[in-house]
């Protein structure tokens, strides 16, 4: 069971970062931005927004599936850490710069997404487990 | 700090508006599922279909759906999605707000953190 979770979230996580790397190729080729039906075509008009509408819709699915059966807090947090999947490939893939600023704020996200995490468990798991009755 | 770096104002209105979009989007939906009258199956379907709050949900996420797309083309991916994350603090204190959901010491403590690192990223440029 172990496996199918952590196989679980490694998926969502993957719908979620091919749907933010592909809104960045979307956005990027539609530039300049305008309030303007020109801009939509040149949005609509190119494949990377349909690879976020793929990706929104299978992290939806997953989520789904996910909550079926594993716990809400890990599954929560894993279904926002994605900004540390995201953050490596626009490295890679934008040459975009890890600068210590970005790196102290994705700590104190990650932080605050892990104590949500937490929080969330503590409270869908508040249901007693009936004490053993003392002798 | 330069010039450059600072966030403009159109990318600041786009911020604004992903936050209130996303957040009145989830509300919507929570309105919409949360409604004790509507039944169940498909009847709960077509009594959500024929009122407000699913189609207010869904057109939400759709200009957001573009928002996001405008925004994340005039800022670095890697700042974009961390300045996104203050999404998540917007709907715990909506739902706190709207449906009196308990804000627990470990929630606090998310989303003060959550908060801080979108602050340093946006004032840190």
């Amino acid at each position: 069971m172990r496996r199918f979770y952590l196989f679980g979230f490694l998926l969502l996580m993957g719908f979620d970062t091919l749907a933010q790397i592909s809104f960045k190729y979307a956005g990027t080729q539609a530039l300049p931005v305008e309030a303007s039906l020109a801009w939509l075509l040149r949005v609509f008009g190119q494949p990377w927004v349909y690879g976020a509408i793929v990706g929104y819709v299978g992290a939806f699915f997953t989520w789904m599936a996910l909550l079926k059966h594993a716990p809400i807090g890990p599954a929560f947090a894993a279904s926002h850490l994605e900004v540390v999947s995201v953050m490596l490939l626009s490295v890679w893939l934008f040459d975009e710069h890890l600068t210590v600023v970005r790196v102290a704020g994705a700590v104190a996200i990650i932080a605050g997404i892990v104590c949500l995490g937490f929080a969330e468990n503590s409270e869908h798991a508040a249901v007693p487990e009936p004490v053993a009755a003392d002798s | 700090m330069p010039a450059a770096d600072t966030i403009s104002p159109l990318v600041a209105g786009l911020w604004l508006l992903n936050i209130v979009l996303d957040s009145g989007g989830q509300l919507a939906f929570k309105a919409a599922a949360g409604d004790e009258t509507a039944g169940d199956g498909l009847a709960r379907w077509k009594h959500m279909a024929a009122r407000p709050w699913l189609w207010l949900g869904v057109g939400c996420y759709v200009v957001e759906f573009l928002v996001w797309i405008a925004f994340l083309s005039l800022v670095p991916l890697s700042e974009g999605v961390l300045l996104g994350s203050i999404n998540i603090v917007a709907i715990m204190v909506a739902g706190r707000i709207l449906f009196g959901e308990k804000l627990t010491r470990l929630r606090i403590a998310g989303i003060a953190l959550v908060t801080l690192g979108v602050a340093i990223v946006g004032l840190g440029g």
